[in-house]
């Protein structure tokens, strides 16, 4: 599939380009040239080598050791290895937890926080991004702490408001159950919130006030105005946290990689793609065939994001379409 | 539905249903911070903590020391002993599984009491102590000002690299034809789909070959030349702007140039905002990055690895881990706090804009 | 458009320079690359230039670094990687650039540069490096484990001991000998041992009211009744037992023991693997003798159903629940937070940044027997040459200055190492307790007495795919202590054919 497929919108004349065209499109690239001999400069090498790394078995530790053998990792990976498929279906069961829970919850707040119902509400932004400024060492001994099932917190908050035995080896081991594990990880995920929010609240900016005004004078309820004007108005910021969430869920890797080790505790449930595909690399230091298991998901990546960009021209309103 | 109930009734005044509106959405959130704040609570309560009341049986949540008693030139635990009459706090001088030693505090002269019973299962006396010298124990510990003085510099300079040539970009992408735009509108996210990971070791080889490794130069120079999310991002909020102002302006002869600067960057303030904040916390929290080039050079660390020095393979303190975490999440909180104002200005903006 | 161009381009230099200027201005004189020298540094950005300088108050880090410029051609960098074992903690960082210090300025030949990376990020760091060609000269303290993590990365320095003619007599043979591998040569020079022992807490077993474990190997454990039993695992398991409490004071021989509240232990094999934990019992090999066939030596299998028992039944050992409780985190480990009475450990344990400042006196006490074989694994750690040093002549040179009579005590005392050295093992232990513990009085001999008891083969020897076997057993391990009521014997045959196809399949990629 190539590119060229996501956006028919326009249809391109086929006569040569005007002079007018022509000087549009110098000015184009113009404005592209950073980013593309940054591209040059500092990724096309490294992206080729690595896809170079896929047909080798490589070991870092004996790099001269190094030997070619065509597609044997490939065929590892996508024949043989069940780790691979297993760790696929984990991520992507993982992906359709949190995704949805961490976009809409970061949605929510942003329409909270936005409102001018709300009193203090530059405190509470500050307060919802807070956790986002931890480093991630502190967070992980944090979420460790309050998850515990002996001592943690939340046992204890959460037996004390319904009763039920949370709290002891008998109670809810949120990171010790595969059942779960996956929501103490969303909660985690939720905890890092705040960077999806501002983006949202950066794009309910763009949202023109007087659309919301004259809403008001037909009686519009807030529901209504929410789906009618609100959502539809910010459909761009949604589709790139949406496309970057997908991405960022295929890529998974930080919070189960620090928290576990990698070992895919409980019962291998954390064994994501990418903690499988960083164990390959840097634990087994088996390279070549890391960068194979990188490749594919990067592959399976683009082909999503290529679909999600084409179905963008049905759900997504941007006030500038491209001038015919 | 509500508001057909409510139309029923008696029509309220528009003010008093605001109010009741604000209070609801207000103790809401209210809520919803306090179940979302609690593990930062438990952070900072534990930052707060004596080394040793982690790991003291019955110790209460929050931080706090037990009365101590000073009898013959030592110090004891004080604790709530049930005599024949009442409750008397007492030192526990000799412990033991049955029976244990008990001095009393008001009247040491009366010697050693002997009390039947698990010492484990009487209350204490704990007291309100948080240990504020933590934080001052982990300012001084690592070298702070250095740390985050690289860490503001690396912050600052990658953010403003990374905006503002992503910026530029993203007007590229958002507004021109250019042929096989969509084709490299995909190669530019690649380099975001690509996990980076896998080119760690060419990419640490290209700096190497450059003379670029142990210096900030690879943490830096790349981010002048755009970044994929960011570039993203600012080109679907280009994509918002309606089109009228710049053709408009470009009826008036302006240049594309001219454009970006006059219409596009100010109408992007709320996104460039977004991004900015998005980008340097990005960097402030960046940790193996930095590791990786900087290595042998403890003099350009920034925080994160200066903080990672806490929590290493021998000694492990908690309590000073979170206190260093707390104060390098300072700054970028106030950075965060006022920076967020921009966006109620925002709204004025473009409110008047349109 | 030229215009745009044009100014396009002024803008990606100024911000080059802009971006090569900010953080050089921080660091003095000693400059890393050649293009910053523009004098056009008044770039917003950049504004407040050296405030920092002055609030460095540590000339000795500072100083040399300023210096260098000046005397720059003739010393030879070396630069030496800390990270695969201990030195990368905090508290270690100053004496190690102090004796690295002394070292650069006791001879002009080299100059050493410390390379400190945390140990959760050491080795992809150093395999980054490695890979990439830019290796440092000198790695370690580095114990087997590491060593084998990087298998074929390392410098045979047989050669160079011979060209410079090095003594090694100063060495146990034996001890010489363990870094001789097969196919890849002398790895290394003995540096420091660890030996293993236990630690106990003498608050608690007064408390209870027990007589401490026995100080010398072949005493025997003296009950509170006066009977004397062998000090083996049986007895351990009993005395642990005694030694674990639950909240209302009953310990875990007791009827009324409630082990949903815990609130002391009485064991724990603190911060080792399956391998250390088997090890315990009796030294083996996951490897069978024909070196290809996966096994797992029958004192491993019985060390681990002690410890799966002490976990869930005879809750003695703190299980992966009560691991992450609260009441168990201390400053250094589970054993210095106070609740756990015994723990089974290394004599790199036995340093103040290790243990942490507890509140609480211990001492050292002999290892317990398994079926009349008293097993003390060991670990020894030594410094090694990765092949890829630019200047491994340079970073031998170096390395005969660390390993030498006047600097090896002083990296030692920082390690918490017993010298390999045989001079230096009898003024070691008494330098060392003025150095770290002054004015504590501790059972030294023990540690000596332990050495006898070595394991062979050492517990963490080569294995076929070491780092994917490794993960494979460390992963049993984890839902072992996290799920009660297994059958164990299952599980390890379970596991056995687990590390049976990674053997296999490593042999069918060597052939």
């Amino acid at each position: 599939m190539t590119a060229s497929t996501i956006k028919k919108t326009v249809k391109k004349p086929k006569q040569p380009m005007t002079n007018i065209r022509k000087k549009e499109a110098r000015w184009g690239l113009a404005f592209l040239s950073p980013w593309m001999i940054g591209f040059l400069l500092f990724y096309l090498l490294p992206m080729l080598a690595s896809f170079g790394f896929s047909l080798l078995r490589f070991n870092p530790a004996v790099p001269d050791e190094s030997t070619f053998i065509a597609f044997s990792n490939w065929q590892r990976a996508i024949m043989v290895d069940r780790e691979v498929r297993l760790s696929f279906i984990r991520t992507m069961h993982f992906a359709a937890i949190s995704l949805p829970i961490g976009l809409g919850f970061a949605l929510f707040l942003a329409i909270i926080l936005n409102s001018k119902n709300v009193i203090g509400k530059t405190l509470y932004r500050t307060l919802f991004y807070m956790p986002s400024m931890i480093p991630l060492v502190a967070t992980v001994l944090i979420w460790n702490g309050v998850l515990n099932e002996q001592t943690g917190w939340i046992n204890m908050l959460i037996e004390s408001l319904t009763g039920i035995q949370a709290v002891g080896t008998q109670g809810l081991r949120w990171l010790a159950d595969p059942q779960l594990v996956y929501f103490a990880y969303t909660m985690f995920g939720l905890w890092g919130i705040g960077n999806a929010m501002i983006i949202f609240l950066a794009g309910l900016q763009g949202v023109p006030t007087e659309l919301y005004e004259a809403a008001e004078i037909d009686g519009a309820s807030w529901l209504t105005r929410l789906f009618r004007i609100t959502i539809p108005m910010i459909t761009a910021v949604i589709f790139y946290q949406l496309v970057l969430g997908v991405i960022g869920s295929l890529q998974y890797f930080l919070a189960p990689f620090v928290l576990t080790g990698g070992s895919g505790f409980p019962q291998g449930m954390t064994r994501f793609y990418m903690v499988y595909f960083y164990k390959q690399s840097f634990s087994f230091f088996n390279m070549g065939y890391g960068a194979t298991l990188a490749w594919l998901m990067f592959i399976f990546a683009l082909v999503l994001t290529i679909v999600l960009f084409g179905t963008a021209k049905y759900w997504v309103y941007y006030a500038a379409e491209e001038r015919k | 539905m509500s508001d057909n109930i409510l139309k029923r009734r008696k029509p309220m005044s528009r003010k008093a249903r605001n109010r009741i509106t604000a209070v609801l959405v207000t103790s809401l959130t209210l809520a919803i911070l306090f179940v979302f704040l609690i593990p930062l609570m438990y952070g900072i309560v534990t930052a707060l903590k004596t080394d040793a009341q982690f790991s003291q049986i019955g110790a209460p949540l929050w931080p706090a020391t037990e009365a101590q008693f000073e009898y013959e030139g030592e110090t004891y635990p004080v604790y709530r002993v049930p005599l024949e009459d009442r409750i008397r706090d007492m030192a526990l001088v000799v412990k033991g599984r049955q029976e244990s030693q008990f001095v009393d505090i008001n009247n040491p002269q009366a010697g050693l009491i002997t009390w039947e019973g698990s010492w484990r299962a009487l209350d204490r006396d704990w007291q309100l102590d948080p240990q504020w010298q933590n934080f001052r124990v982990a300012w001084n510990t690592i070298n702070f000002p250095r740390l985050l003085w690289n860490t503001v510099k690396y912050a600052a300079i990658t953010t403003f690299g990374a905006v503002f040539s992503s910026a530029l970009v993203a007007y590229g992408f958002a507004r021109f034809r250019i042929p096989k735009k969509n084709v490299l509108f995909m190669l530019m996210l690649s380099t975001v789909i690509l996990p980076g990971a896998v080119t760690l070791i060419p990419t640490y080889f290209v700096y190497l070959q450059i003379g670029w490794v142990g210096t900030w130069l690879p943490l830096m120079v790349p981010a002048f030349f755009s970044w994929g999310t960011n570039v993203f991002l600012i080109r679907q909020f280009i994509m918002s702007i309606p089109l009228d102002l710049d053709e408009a302006a470009m009826m008036d002869g302006a240049s594309p140039l001219r454009i970006f600067f006059s219409i596009i960057l100010p109408q992007s303030v709320p996104a460039l905002t977004a991004v900015s904040l998005f980008h340097f916390f990005w960097a402030w929290n960046d940790y193996f990055n930095p590791l990786i080039y900087l290595v042998g050079h403890p003099e350009k660390f920034p925080i994160t690895i200066g903080l990672t020095a806490f929590n290493n393979l021998y000694s492990g303190r908690t309590n000073l881990i979170q206190a260093a975490s707390l104060i390098s999440a300072v700054i970028p909180l106030i950075i965060f706090f006022f920076a967020q104002r921009i966006f109620m200005q925002g709204v004025v903006i473009t409110g008047v804009e349109k | 458009m030229r215009k745009l161009l044009y100014l396009i381009s002024i803008l990606i230099i100024a911000s080059m320079i802009l971006t090569a200027c900010g953080p050089v201005n921080n660091v003095p004189p000693l400059v890393d690359d050649p293009v910053v020298d523009d004098p056009v540094v008044e770039e917003p950005v950049v504004d407040e230039p050296v405030v920092d300088e002055p609030e460095v108050e540590e000339p000795e880090v500072e100083e040399p670094e300023v210096e260098e410029p000046e005397a720059p051609a003739e010393k030879v960098l070396v630069r030496w990687f800390v990270g695969l074992g201990a030195g990368s903690d905090e508290g270690t960082f100053e004496p190690q650039n102090a004796v690295v210090e002394e070292i650069n300025a006791s001879q002009d030949e080299f100059e050493i540069i410390l390379e400190i990376v945390d140990n959760e990020v050491a080795y992809d760091t150093l395999a980054t490096q490695i890979a990439a060609g830019n290796a440092p000269d000198i790695v370690g303290p580095v114990g087997i484990r590491g060593r084998d993590s990087f298998f074929g990365a390392w410098l045979d320095l047989e050669p160079m001991i011979e060209e410079f003619d090095y003594d090694l007599s100063d060495f146990d043979p034996a001890l010489v000998d363990f870094y001789m591998v097969p196919e890849e040569g002398q790895l290394g020079i003995p540096f420091g041992i660890f030996p293993s022992f236990m630690i106990y807490n003498f608050d608690l077993f007064d408390e209870a009211g027990l007589n401490y474990p026995p100080a010398q190997y072949g005493e025997p454990y003296v009950m509170p009744d006066g009977t004397e039993l062998e000090w083996n695992m049986d007895t351990l398991r009993e005395v642990a037992m005694m030694m674990t409490v639950d909240v209302n004071g009953n310990d875990a021989t007791m009827d009324g023991f409630d082990p949903e509240n815990i609130v002391q232990f009485g064991f724990m094999n603190q911060w080792t693997d399956p391998r250390g934990i088997g090890t315990f019992f009796g030294a083996g090999s996951l490897l069978a003798d024909d070196g290809e066939t996966a096994q797992i030596p029958e004192p491993w299998q019985e060390a681990w159903k002690w410890t799966y028992d002490g976990w869930w039944t005879d809750w003695f050992i703190p299980n992966g629940p009560y691991g992450g409780a609260d009441f168990l985190q201390g400053p250094g480990g589970p054993f210095s937070s106070g609740n756990l009475a015994m723990v089974h450990l290394h004599m790199w344990y036995v340093a103040p940044w290790a243990l942490g400042d507890v509140g609480f006196d211990w001492d050292l006490g002999a290892t317990p027997s398994y079926e009349g074989t008293i097993t003390s694994k060991m670990h020894a750690d030594t410094f090694s040459i990765p092949r890829g040093s630019s200047n491994p002549e340079a970073a031998f040179k170096a390395l005969t200055f660390m390993l030498s009579e006047e600097f090896a005590p002083k990296l030692l005392q920082i390690y918490g190492g017993m010298p390999a050295r045989l001079s230096l093992q009898d003024a070691f232990f008494d330098d060392y307790t003025d150095a770290n513990f002054p004015g504590k009085t501790i059972n030294w001999d023990v540690v000596v007495d332990s050495m006898e008891y070595a394991d062979n083969p050492n517990h963490e020897s080569w294995m076929p795919s070491f780092l994917e076997t490794t993960d494979r057993y460390n992963e049993f391990w984890g839902m072992a202590a996290n799920t009660p009521g297994l059958d164990m014997d299952a599980e390890i045959e379970a596991l056995r054919q687990d590390l049976q196809d990674i053997f296999d399949a490593y042999f069918t990629l060597q052939n």
